[in-house]
């Protein structure tokens, strides 16, 4: 396939489909600030039809420009449909392959081909992306691209490849119920209501309704519990959906990750470009006893976050994950032996968890009296929060492999090959140094710019440790 | 062990960051006059103006003496033939090792007042990270880059 080839003519509908998505609260406000008055209407009808036949047109265009071929190890894309624009991508650079089938591509069994790369592209929702093409092309770049990396004949897709892991269901309702999905649907839910603030005359409504609601306040709070209810049961199918059917294969050099009953989806990344692997517990997880792995890789841009940080087992035992894993990474150590940071160094974590809290606690146990005393409960909350952070940072070195653990919100365990670390750092503050404490800071590349772990306060021989261990001239110096 | 890098940079950095120093506190000078001057239109209380005039003093004096001279003596680097090491910082001293494999690309940058005392700063660019050595001299800072990026050219490895 190295004569250029446009995609599926269905591109046009989505083409389409989203840019009216964009544009639809710009109309929305047009039609509130113009329809006053005959002039009024015809004007916003007018702009209406002009912006969709302009849009009509341009997508229409735009698919007519869009070109790919594969030719001598690139993927040539030539697009633009007033600048020209030509995009050539080395395909052994390629950092990782996602191809997904929307429920439109399924309609015209096509499907979509997401492909990252290393460099930083900021804003572009990734390097590549191809909206429609057919199935067996898709099959075709993949192989291309494994093949390319190989450095050899383009191989059969369907050789040593070894199942990893497969989710069961009982994991996936597990996933589902433990999933932060719910707060993202609540929170979408009341922007939605705020966003309805302009339309609806509340006011007026509101002065008919005082009298009924204060009479009905058992009713109205009932409401809104059946509400929160309705919305964590949508986030729960909407998680099952996304994660049905979750298994992770091993190729030869790369691992395949496929996931969805709606929209399918299939990542491939090379296992070479792994630059670290993370595992976070969310506390009701942790409680549990399970986790999540990402694997965070160089591909991905600023807006585009999930091109960089893939979810590799969605759910699984921590102490399963060495079993899993281990076999198919193995240049991985996933130990579980974590040095914690010294003694000294957990009123340090404390404190740091007070300073932003104390002064709105002080003033509001000033103004608010005995009232103001509830805010106490934060306070503690947030003691316990800090010494939570204290008791679980950790770190452990191996040979080739730094492991940091420590905790924001969720507990992260990140371990980071040595040859992956872009730069580390160590900080001291007046205050560590009395201490004898040091701060450790490891930085990888994942998507656009870097990422990494953090552990504070961690004993300073020990933050020298790691520092020479990084350092290679060290030896030489000695 | 782990040795402290040793090399220091211009001493000309601490003329250059003191008038930047100046140019800055002359900025928050003219605002805290047009605040007092307010003030005293509007029947303000003085002891406002008293205090913006003593808070202007003392980061006056910490802004173009204290800082400057804290920050030149903190700043030390190496470059090693496999990798970069820098200190920095004035309360929190931070120290930051940079593997040559891992430096994309070398920069020089130099601003109008730089330029003025033939300084220039060298940024060094990873994947993930930016790291500068501000003000070195202009010919010093010239050769830094090329030998930076003649070291990271042998040690050529992938992301």
């Amino acid at each position: 396939m190295s004569e250029p080839k446009r995609l599926h003519p269905i591109v046009i509908v989505l083409t389409i489909g989203k840019r009216i998505k964009d544009l639809i609260f710009s109309f929305i406000a047009l039609f509130f600030i113009w329809n006053k008055g005959d002039g009024g209407k015809l004007l916003l009808f007018g702009a209406l039809a002009i912006a969709i036949i302009g849009i009509i047109l341009t997508s229409i265009l735009s698919w007519f420009r869009y070109t790919y071929r594969l030719e001598k190890n690139e993927l040539r894309i030539e697009y633009g449909v007033f600048v020209r624009k030509k995009r050539y991508i080395p395909l052994e650079r390629i950092q990782s392959l996602d191809i997904s089938e929307g429920l439109f591509q399924r309609l015209c069994g096509m499907v979509k081909v997401k492909i990252e790369t290393a460099g930083g592209s900021g804003n572009d929702e990734a390097e590549a992306v191809l909206s429609a093409i057919p199935k067996e092309e898709a099959r075709y770049i993949q192989e291309y691209v494994a093949g390319a990396k190989n450095s050899s004949e383009p191989n059969v897709y369907e050789d040593p490849s070894q199942i990893v892991y497969k989710i069961t269901p009982s994991q996936l309702l597990l996933l589902s119920l433990t999933s932060g999905g719910v707060g993202v649907v609540i929170s979408a839910v009341l922007a939605f209501l705020s966003q309805l603030d302009d339309f609806i005359p509340y006011e007026k409504v509101f002065r008919g309704i005082e009298q009924w609601v204060v009479s009905n306040l058992i009713l109205i709070a009932l409401l809104i519990f059946a509400g929160l209810i309705l919305a964590w049961i949508l986030a729960l199918f909407g998680t099952m959906l996304k994660y049905a059917n979750f298994h992770v294969t091993k190729t030869e050099h790369d691992l395949v990750i496929s996931q969805g009953l709606l929209e399918k989806r299939q990542m491939t990344i090379p296992i070479a470009r792994i630059q670290a692997i993370r595992i976070n517990e969310n506390i009701v997880r942790q409680w549990l006893g399970y986790g999540s792995v990402n694997v965070e890789s160089a591909g991905g841009s600023a807006s585009n976050k999930e091109g960089s940080k893939v979810l590799l087992l969605p759910l699984v035992k921590l102490k399963d994950i060495e079993h899993i894993l281990g076999p198919y990474l193995t240049e991985y150590q996933f130990t579980s032996s974590f040095t914690s940071v010294p003694k000294k160094a957990m009123n340090r974590y404390i404190f740091r968890s007070w300073y932003i809290v104390v002064p709105p606690v002080v003033v509001s146990i000033v103004f608010f009296k005995v009232w103001g005393l509830l805010s106490l409960i934060i306070l503690a909350l947030v003691t316990f929060w800090g010494g939570l952070k204290y008791k679980d940072a950790g770190w452990s070195l191996d040979d080739h492999q730094l492991s940091l653990r420590y905790r924001s919100m969720v507990r992260t365990t990140v371990f980071i090959r040595k040859n992956k670390i872009q730069s580390l750092e160590m900080r001291e503050s007046y205050f560590q140094r009395r201490k004898d404490l040091a701060t450790l800071e490891a930085f990888v590349k994942v998507g656009f710019g870097g990422a990494g772990g953090r552990v504070l306060d961690m004993d300073r021989m020990d933050v020298r440790k790691v520092y020479t261990w990084f350092s290679r001239e060290d030896e030489k110096r000695d | 062990m782990i040795l402290e890098p040793q090399k220091r940079i211009s001493i000309k950095a601490l003329t250059v960051w003191r008038i930047s120093s100046v140019i800055k506190i002359l900025i928050s000078w003219i605002l805290a006059g047009v605040a007092i001057f307010l003030l005293h239109i509007f029947n303000g209380p003085f002891w406002i103006s008293l205090l913006l005039i003593a808070i202007e003093l003392i980061s006056t004096y910490i802004m173009i003496f204290l800082l400057p001279s804290l920050r030149w003596r903190r700043f030390r680097y190496d470059v090693r033939v496999e990798e970069i090491e820098l200190q920095e910082g004035i309360f929190i001293v931070k120290r930051t090792l940079i593997p040559m494999i891992r430096v994309q690309h070398v920069d020089t940058v130099q601003g109008p007042i730089l330029r003025k005392y033939q300084l220039a700063s060298v940024i060094i660019n990873t994947a993930a990270t930016a790291h500068e050595i501000p003000a070195l001299e202009e010919s010093e800072a010239e050769e830094l880059r090329r030998l930076i990026s003649n070291l990271a050219m042998v040690a050529d490895e992938d992301v």
